[in-house]
């Protein structure tokens, strides 16, 4: 009885069953809800890999072993190519592409009879591959790249060959075909439009435009690329669509979410029938005080390196050279110096409200391992635990607050950036004022209990007297420091900048004395620039891939 | 002259025997007993009568004088006429070819009731048994190694219907026989499955031609032994101090005050330790010295009953039995009540030629919900400072400064109410037919269903610094179970000195499976008797889902023995499963097995002392298909979301409008490549077996040695990452070798009034990864470049070796170029010799199987007493043991430290091996390495137990046919290795514990 043996699949859907538009559309919302399907082993906020690599953040919770393949990011001397977390990275990166090839594959064979919006999804598809491998190559540098077309054969053979300058124009090429077949906005709040791609497309042509060799050194700044970048942005303020908000707090309150400086977000959401009662931020899951509101785990902690960076002289401007002659450490030093107010808005400090709200006060027993890590907590992907965006999931907590990607702040920097190194810093001066200017007018939420100011907030505007190209690319870097802190840019600013080992061993060789756990931490030059391809992978590409250099 | 002997055979209940033989030794003159077990036979005075009676030890008395001979026949249960159930059929020991254990019943029938694979840890070579204390736990049974990388579960053949779902809910008071199957020339008639070995089980059935009632009970009481040796309060507070100093930080900490000095050498030292009024900033929780595993473990009470009612005669037979089992654990809370049912009848027509029977057993099992391993962890980990309750009554927990851990004691009692119930119906219905003498036609049709229910409450709760203010209910309840339908025809027959068996059949499996699930938040009341959905009020959640697959099997086999000298076996089983693809989807799996009773032969008539001489040689191929139900196809299926606590969300939905709340656009996930060329996994079995019995039968013994390869083994292996999602694909790819030797040797002997009985046995086996395919060559251990698994046991372990402590600052400087060397630190081994310590230098460091595995036991019994003695234990096993990284360091912020600490290296405890104190972990001490290596070696005394039967001459006159009394006790002493630092090394990580069980039982006999 051959019959007795044909048991077909159940609950399930077979390949051929897709291939309607309904169910492609499904599809294309299947590779969205990679954006949100990120979690704290593999964040898309890219907090462990910006933030804990660049001397801005230590990685915090119960010590170096917890989490620890992230200590081992943080302090580079101990990291070995087989790090667990780096390889869940880099496989979430390649899953969220396969399903954006997934759906791109069958609206290719979809005539636009049949699917008016062909190109549209095309294009809103590529943005999302773009992104993905966007994320692998500031990561991994050397990475497989190809397309929809490719079968799981292709993808097996597919080395890691590709130059770094090739690799990255392909990954314009998807924003360019995006920027030029969407339209310029979408009814639906997250599907990606025109200037979203124009942006995210300078990002990639500034990174581009800092040419390295195998080594990881920098070896030219391509102006081309550069002029492209000042272009773009152009377009995107021109646009009108992106503003920066009046207060520096409003981009990191979920009262304020799809805000106009949100250029690039992840969508959260709560009470979503979700089973755990909502898709909200898994990348900022750890990354909550200790107090009974919340209750784990304190990762993702400011350094002191960092807090002493927003220290200001009596003229209200940075103290490139004196900054971390001494520490910032409590509500009277806040007091007592002069502070950019951006400092309150990014760390908590013992003694001062929580997010803004006067009925939480961050104390020293909301940290966890003071020994070990001081006292601090990171503000930004944070919110108050009587907002209606935060939930419990035990053993975590986290909110509905989108996750901003691409603040329109970073893209005011990123053409400042470009100008400066086209040798047009006095274009620069004004944009780099507006952000100081709006961070100086961000004071009225800083307030204690009793109403008065937090802290001596002294910030001013650069002058034009003495803004010479090294002084205003000095500048840029310090406000890009302090304006996009723990929002997991900063290591990747410091590589394509060619000015990580330097720096990071500086930082090491200074931070060590207040943090006995880094005192083995080392960054190597022309390694460290990158993770290396996790070994998982070069085993099971059976050494077709190769590693980066240094490694 | 002739004269007339008369008498009556029985067991030894009591029980009349019917169809003795009773021969005149020597000729073939006899005759049997009737119904009554009565003979009467006439013979010549001075000869020898022998008594014998299938599955009895043969008697033989000689007649001298007296007329009445009443014989008591004893049960074989080591000998050659035992009869074993080989596999649709049943033959002698003596005819057995192939590698067979069986296991003696009666030595564990008094061991607690749990589960009896539990109680035949360490009694049956080549069987391992791995378990914890858990009282529901089911045991992991391994039948020669690990042979495959998927499921290396045996097959259960129960009363003759097969199943994967083991059986640790089958009531052991109703096992009759148990044997296992361990080599593919015995195991092979049961193909596909049997690639792990079988076991083989046979219910009790009625015996006698009367009624009969058996009560049995017990009750035992469970202690935990020893834990693992944790800090009180001050000691932590102490060790927390040293840790700073040590890493030259100020020790200041949330928790303490404490008082400092330094003495005449400058070093600080310490005074004393003040702790502070409240350790919560909402001032409710005082310090406290809690010892956490004394809070959440108590002794514990097991108790069992069981009663069984037979009855029967020449035209049926029937057994009731009932049992019942509570078992407390001795964690708190943690029980399981088991409710057995059994009926098992035969009702005989037409003189014996037709007869109509079943086996059928409902089970049902209730289990409180204590997330015991999560319990175990917390005692580990919470700190002593940490009060069990709060000043005002609520739950301690966690204060600032330490982790999110829970309060262990309220897990317990915030789960107390939820049960999850497990009820398992099972048996057959079958008519067998036996039209003419040896010519058996058999059709069964069996089924083994498993249905679990369970409904929880999860409370809110504020624990310390944790809390959860929303209460939920979750209903879940799954089934699955197989029909399974059974042909067979036996024909056995003899020619001259020719004896034959052939057996021919066909088997059909269809296996269902379906679950679902829901929950909801919003309970206005926390009861169980409340908290069901529709008194929930927020966000529902279900989920559901099923699968299905089928079996379908022809099957032969023949036996041949000639003058019972030389004996033969050859088996053919062809299986079909759904789960292959159409070109793939039978295989087949030949084994032939010869013996040769060496004792039989002429040359050997001199060689008294050789009772039975047997060598054996078997060979031949299993089965197995313990993949995906799906694994031929392509698959994508609708996914909302995916629970992302501890890996990310696998969902499809997005938040695509902002909306930020409300039902989300989702989509479709690929979840598996197709792979339509998977075939069946085959492990090859070569088997070489003696059998001896010696000095009439007083030692006796056996050896086997084994080859098993398993080729083609069934794995979903890692994948290349840039494929994506979905990438994961069932294919047939590694190769894996076990081979390995078994003995037993036993010793039977009758001391006047002392009937000695002790047996040993031992075994070893040595596991060797084959071949992998390149890609996965270093997915089990290795360093992606010259070193892998291939060679080595798949359970080998790689990691760093370590050579002690550096404990001169010369010794530092003379060292490599190791980050973080220091006095005090872990000093590692540069095996790569190249001047630095880096991934290079890993190399593998233990394997986890044991040189030797092994047991003896004795049973002594002088008239009506009887001491039983056992111990079991294994030797040359490494275990890893990662609680170390709680007991020896201070690098996990939060927790509470091992007493081990205290003793950590310091230049004042210079000889100490335990690293010195620190917060920072700069040297990387928690990496793999030989420091958390131990043995794991240990000797047990698993059983103890003296019993006593009231003699039946006491008895009689109240129409009681036996009461024993007994007492015993189970893992009373445990003999570990000095490198081993935990408890138990039976069960080396912070598992469920093993208690010591004492046992006081009782059983009645009408």
């Amino acid at each position: 009885n051959k019959d007795f043996l044909d048991v077909p699949p159940l609950g399930t859907i077979s390949d051929a069953q897709l291939n309607t538009p309904e169910n492609i559309e499904k599809l294309i919302i299947a590779a969205y809800s990679s954006l949100g399907n990120d979690h704290y082993t593999a964040p898309n906020s890219l907090w462990p890999y910006g933030d804990l690599r660049s001397g801005d953040a230590y990685k915090g919770g119960a010590g170096p072993t917890d989490l620890g393949d992230f200590h081992f990011f943080e302090t580079f001397v101990f990291y070995s190519p087989d790090n667990g977390l780096a390889d869940i990275k880099w496989f979430r990166q390649y899953v969220a592409i396969s399903r954006v090839n997934n759906a791109l594959r069958r609206i290719n064979e979809m005539d636009e009879e049949e699917f008016p919006l062909k190109k549209v999804r095309q294009a809103e598809l590529k943005f999302l591959r773009g992104h993905f491998f966007f994320d692998l190559k500031i990561l991994f540098k050397h990475i497989p790249h190809f397309d929809e077309t490719a079968t799981v054969d292709d993808i097996n053979k597919a080395g890691n060959d590709l130059s770094n300058n090739e690799l990255w124009d392909r990954i314009a090429a998807d924003f360019r075909f995006a920027a030029e077949n969407l339209p310029e906005s979408q009814t639906q709040i997250g599907r990606i439009n025109k200037f979203q791609a124009k942006a995210y497309l300078a990002k990639v042509l500034l990174y581009q435009a800092y040419e390295q060799d195998e080594n990881h050194n920098v070896t030219g700044i391509n102006q081309d690329k550069l002029n492209e970048v000042v272009t773009l942005i152009d377009e995107v303020i021109a646009s009108g669509k992106y503003k920066l908000t009046d207060d520096f707090a409003e981009p990191f309150l979920w009262e304020f979410e799809n805000g106009p400086e949100s250029v690039f977000a992840i969508q959260r959401s709560i009470d979503d029938n979700t089973p755990q009662g909502g898709r909200v931020d898994f990348s900022a899951m750890l990354n909550n005080p200790m107090n009974p509101e919340f209750g784990c785990c304190w990762f993702h902690i400011p350094s002191q390196n960092l807090v002493n960076a927003f220290q200001t002289n009596s003229e209200g401007l940075p103290l490139f050279d004196t900054f971390n002659n001494n520490d910032v450490k409590n509500v009277q030093d806040l007091k007592s110096g002069n502070i950019d107010p951006r400092l309150n808005h990014t760390v908590a400090f013992p003694g001062v409200p929580w997010k803004y709200d006067h009925n939480h006060i961050y104390q020293t027993n909301w940290a966890r391992t003071v020994n070990i890590y001081g006292y601090y907590s990171s503000l930004k992907e944070n919110v108050s635990p009587d907002c209606d965006c935060f939930v419990k999931l035990p053993p975590f907590m986290s909110s509905s607050k989108n996750t901003i990607l691409i603040r329109f702040s970073d893209v005011l920097l990123w053409k400042a950036e470009a100008l400066i190194e086209l040798g047009r810093h006095g274009e620069a001066l004004p944009i780099i004022n507006r952000i100081r200017s709006r961070a100086a007018s961000s004071i009225q939420r800083l307030t204690l209990p009793d109403e008065t100011l937090i802290g001596n907030y002294n910030i001013s505007m650069y002058g034009s007297t003495g803004w010479t190209q090294d002084f205003a690319r000095r500048a840029l870097r310090w406000e890009r420091r302090l304006e996009l802190a723990m929002e997991g840019h900063r290591f990747f600013d410091l590589v394509r900048w060619g000015i990580a080992s330097e720096y990071i061993n500086n930082y090491f060789e200074e931070e060590k004395s207040k943090r006995e756990y880094l005192r083995e931490a080392y960054f190597e030059k022309n390694r460290d620039e990158y993770l290396p391809i996790p070994q998982q992978q070069l085993n099971w590409s059976k050494n077709l891939y190769e590693q980066n250099a240094g490694w | 002259q002739e004269v007339t002997v008369a008498g009556k055979v029985m067991d030894e209940e009591g029980n009349l025997l019917p169809n003795v033989s009773i021969v005149e030794k020597g000729t073939t003159k006899g005759t049997i007993t009737n119904l009554e077990g009565e003979y009467s036979i006439s013979v010549t005075p001075g000869v020898t009568l022998q008594f014998s009676f299938l599955g009895m030890r043969q008697k033989e008395i000689v007649v001298d004088g007296q007329t009445t001979i009443n014989v008591v026949l004893k049960e074989e249960t080591i000998g050659l006429e035992q009869i074993v159930v080989t596999g649709y059929q049943t033959q002698r020991k003596a005819d057995l070819t192939g590698a067979v254990s069986v296991a003696e019943i009666d030595e564990i029938e008094d061991l607690p009731p749990g589960n009896i694979m539990k109680n035949l840890q360490g009694r049956l070579p080549g069987i391992s048994i791995y378990t914890n204390g858990h009282p529901g736990s089911p045991a992991t049974i391994r039948i020669r190694g690990i042979g495959t990388l998927n499921n290396n579960d045996p097959l259960f053949v129960i009363d003759g219907v097969p199943t994967k779902k083991g059986m640790h809910e089958l009531n052991p008071n109703d096992i009759e026989s148990l044997q296992v199957l361990k080599d593919a020339s015995a195991a092979s008639i049961y193909g596909s499955r049997a690639a792990n070995g079988v076991i083989i089980i046979t219910t009790k059935k009625a015996k006698s031609n009367r009624m009969r009632i058996d009560f049995d009970f017990s009750a035992t009481y469970q202690q935990y032994e020893n834990h693992l040796d944790m800090m009180n309060t001050r000691e932590r507070a102490e060790v927390a101090w040293r840790a700073a100093v040590n890493d030259g930080i100020e020790p200041n900490d949330q928790l303490y005050l404490f008082d400092t000095g330094v003495d005449g050498e400058g070093h600080p030292v310490l005074n004393g330790v003040l702790f502070p009024e409240f350790i919560d900033p909402q001032r409710t929780m005082r310090p406290g010295d809690t010892d956490w595993f004394d809070e959440v473990s108590s002794p514990s009470l097991l108790q069992s009953y069981n009663l069984t009612i037979s009855n029967g005669n020449e035209n049926a037979n029937f057994l009731i039995s009932l049992g019942h089992m509570n078992n407390d654990g001795i964690i708190k809370g943690s029980n399981v009540e088991r409710t057995n049912l059994r009926l098992n009848s035969e009702f005989r027509f037409l003189d014996n030629k037709l007869r109509i029977g079943e086996n059928l057993q409902i089970s049902r099992q209730a289990e409180v919900l204590i997330p015991s391993d999560d319990i175990m962890f917390l005692a580990l980990v919470q700190q002593p400072i940490v009060p069990v309750y709060t000043t005002d009554g609520g739950w301690g927990g966690p204060a600032p400064g330490m982790s999110d851990r829970h309060n262990p004691v309220r897990l317990i009692e915030d789960n107390l109410q939820n049960r999850g119930t497990y009820v398992r119906p099972f048996g057959n219905i079958y008519v067998e037919a036996e039209p003419i003498p040896g010519l058996k036609l058999r059709s069964s049709f069996g089924i083994d269903y498993g249905m679990h229910y369970s409904r929880t409450l999860q409370k809110s709760y504020r624990s310390g610094f944790l809390s959860e203010p929303n209460n939920r209910v979750s209903n879940s309840m799954w089934f699955n179970g197989s029909w399974v339908f059974q042909n067979t025809v036996n024909y056995d027959f003899t020619v001259q000195k020719h004896t034959f068996s052939l057996l021919a059949g066909i088997e059909q499996i269809k296996h269902n499976s379906e679950e679902f699930s829901a929950s909801q938040r919003g309970l206005a009341i926390e009861k169980i008797d409340y908290a069901f959905l529709n008194a929930a009020t927020e966000l529902p959640v279900n989920g559901g889902s099923g699968g299905r697959y089928a079996l379908q099997s022809f099957f032969g086999k023949v036996n041949y023995s000639y003058d019972d000298k030389y004996l033969a076996s050859f088996t053919m089983r062809r299986d079909g499963s759904s789960r292959f693809g159409e070109n793939n989807r039978y295989g087949n799996f030949p084994a032939f097995s010869v013996g040769w009773r060496v004792s039989e032969e002429s040359f050997l008539d001199k060689a008294e002392f050789i009772s039975d001489l047997k060598v054996r040689f078997g060979w031949g191929q299993n089965g197995n298909q313990e993949i995906s139900n799906t694994a031929i196809h392509n698959l994508y299926i609708a996914q909302y979301a995916t629970n992302a606590t501890w890996s990310p969300d696998g969902g499809t939905a997005y938040d695509i409008d902002g909306a930020d709340r409300g039902e989300l656009p989702s989509g479709f996930r690929l979840t598996q490549q197709a792979n339509p060329n998977l075939k069946w996994e085959t492990t090859t079995q070569t088997n070489f077996g003696i059998d001896f019995s010696l000095f009439n039968s007083q030692l006796y013994g056996l050896a086997d040695y084994f080859i098993k390869k398993t080729e083609d083994i069934l794995i979903s292996p890692p994948y290349l990452g840039a494929i994506g999602e979905g990438g994961g694909r069932w294919v047939n790819g590694a190769s894996i070798e076990n081979k390995g030797i078994e003995m037993v040797v036993g010793y039977l002997k009758q001391v006047g009034e002392v009937q000695i009985d002790i047996s040993a046995n031992a075994s070893n086996y040595k596991n060797e990864v084959v071949y992998l395919p390149e890609e996965v060559v270093n997915a089990y251990g290795g360093n992606g470049r010259d070193k892998n698994i291939l060679g080595r046991s798949i359970n080998s372990l790689f990691g760093y070796v370590h050579d002690g402590l550096f404990t001169t600052e010369e010794e530092v400087n003379m060292h490599v170029d190791q980050p973080g060397k220091g006095l005090g630190r872990i000093k590692y081994v540069d095996v790569s010799e190249d001047e630095v310590i880096n991934d290079d230098d890993r190399d593998w460091i233990g394997i986890g199987d044991p040189l030797l595995a092994y047991g003896l036991n004795a049973d002594i019994t002088w008239r009506q007493f009887n001491l039983k003695c056992f111990f079991q234990g294994i030797t040359g096993i490494d275990v890893f043991n990662d609680t170390k990284i709680y007991t020896d360091f201070t690098t996990v912020q939060g927790t509470n430290y091992g007493r081990r600490t205290l003793n950590a290296w310091s230049e004042s405890n210079p000889n100490s091996t335990i690293p010195a104190l620190s917060l920072s972990d700069n040297n990387n001490e928690a990496r793999t390495s030989t420091y958390f290596m131990e043995s794991g070696s240990y000797l047990k005394l698993r059983n103890l137990q003296i019993g006593y039967s009231i003699p039946p001459s006491l008895l009689s006159k109240y129409s009681i046919r036996n009461i024993r009394v007994f007492i015993q006790g189970q893992n009373l002493w445990t003999i570990k290795d000095k490198s081993f630092t935990g408890p138990d090394p039976e069960n080396p990580g912070n598992g469920y514990p093993i208690p010591a069980m004492y046992t006081l039982g009782v059983n009645i006999s009408l």
